[in-house]
């Protein structure tokens, strides 16, 4: 079954399409493993708070997949490849895990970053940016949470709480103030 | 006008529920973090409080506390950690010069036209987008030829009677720090991996130098040595 899926899946890069991933259009990064099966224990690490965040449902760009398009609809989705364009997932949560490199402007209910993400990033609930993080943009959320380590080159301001939702995508394309992203990489400690 | 910075006694305490802090910049043993109170820090509120959704430019790196403490006051802020992006841009340079081909024309690169080529990616804000600007120590680890392009700039994005609190070092330091808001007279500095050795000790004519485009200004001494500056644009 994960052997079909994969087939499936479109070669990469995926260059100036409109991209809308369902669920089970894309396969899960890693296969599942029965109860039986044991579980190799590995130290805490600052994808933990990212990785927690995946659940059932929820679309993935696995490792080693390049794509560059729009993103839309209710999935939530779990980048960890990368990823150019634009991300609207308005009602669903969008995670960049630590490999994940991030090229958009992403719109997401609730927005987790552990790699790197170039863009303007707008969450109607929260953002989170975990140690390893490395944010270049702007960022727009009611609640933002940054845990030590995080890197952040841009503006932050808040926004109303997710009822002004509708609202708060409007002033996304009317803002005027908002600071453009410095075309510079980011590089790693 | 001077006045000494004086340590909030407990603080460092509350913070790691250790026991009362002495007078001075108190130490807390279980997280290593120093707080102290911060004059200038609180006189820059004060210059922002008339302003409804002031912006503030903080020039370390992101920290929760801080961007909590300004978006609690409804503020908007952004930061830039300039003493990181320095550094990655001269590993850059570095980097480009070890790669040049052998034998090519040696260029000399002096640090003037290196603070200009850094400044066409960093700091890029249209002007005046600022009403405060967190300088913290950074400038004593630049060059100091470097320090004056960087000032330009940092005049050029702050609004007419915006604010820049910056710290400086009377002697110097022998370990890297960084810092952050705790409360709205409190600073809190970490000690972290250094990333640039302390590069000058500024006298105090020289930083009345520097900062030549402000119209005032006003310095707080603690009794740890360091400066506190705030000038107004």
């Amino acid at each position: 079954m994960w052997r079909k899926s994969t087939e499936a899946q479109p070669s990469s890069p995926v260059s100036g399409t409109t991209t809308s991933i369902k669920p089970q259009d894309v396969p899960q990064a890693s296969p599942s493993r029965t109860p039986s099966q044991s579980v190799p224990v590995s130290s805490p690490s600052a994808s933990e708070t990212a990785a927690a965040a995946v659940g059932r449902g929820t679309s993935r760009v696995a490792s080693g997949l390049k794509i560059q398009g729009e993103f839309s609809g209710t999935s939530d989705l779990y980048i960890d490849g990368e990823v150019q364009g634009r991300i609207r997932l308005q009602n669903a949560r969008v995670t960049v895990g630590p490999n994940g490199r991030v090229q958009a402007d992403i719109e997401a209910r609730e927005i987790f970053v552990e790699g790197s993400v170039q863009g303007s990033l707008k969450a109607g609930e929260r953002a989170h940016f975990g140690a390893s993080s490395r944010v270049v943009g702007s960022v727009l959320t009611p609640r933002i949470a940054i845990d030590d380590g995080a890197r952040l080159r841009g503006k932050v301001e808040t926004s109303p709480a997710s009822p002004a939702r509708e609202s708060m995508a409007a002033k996304s394309e009317t803002e005027s103030e908002t600071l453009q992203p410095v075309a510079a990489s980011v590089k790693g400690e | 006008m001077n006045w000494t910075a004086k340590t909030r006694p407990g603080a460092a305490a509350t913070a790691a529920g250790a026991a009362p802090a002495k007078p001075g910049p108190s130490v807390s043993s279980s997280t290593s973090a120093n707080v102290r109170i911060s004059n200038g820090l609180k006189e820059f509120l004060s210059l922002l409080s008339d302003t409804p959704q002031a912006r503030v430019l903080d020039l370390g790196p992101v920290w929760q506390s801080t961007v909590s403490f300004f978006i609690e006051k409804a503020y908007r802020i952004s930061t830039e950690d300039l003493l990181r992006a320095w550094k990655d841009f001269l590993t850059g340079e570095e980097e480009s010069l070890r790669k040049a081909p052998v034998g090519a024309e040696a260029i000399k690169v002096s640090p003037s036209m290196l603070a200009d080529k850094f400044l066409e990616t960093a700091l890029q804000y249209p002007e005046k987008s600022f009403h405060g600007a967190l300088a913290w120590d950074l400038l004593d680890y630049f060059d100091p030829e470097v320090v004056p392009r960087l000032m330009e700039r940092l005049s050029r994005l702050l609004h007419p009677g915006g604010a820049l609190l910056a710290l400086f070092h009377s002697r110097p330091v022998e370990r890297f720090h960084r810092y952050r808001v705790v409360d709205s007279q409190t600073i809190e500095w970490l000690p972290s991996p250094t990333i640039a050795v302390h590069a000058h000790v500024f006298q105090n004519r020289e930083i009345l130098s520097l900062f030549g485009e402000f119209r005032s200004s006003k310095t707080f001494v603690g009794r740890d040595q360091v400066r506190e500056a705030l000038f107004l644009k």
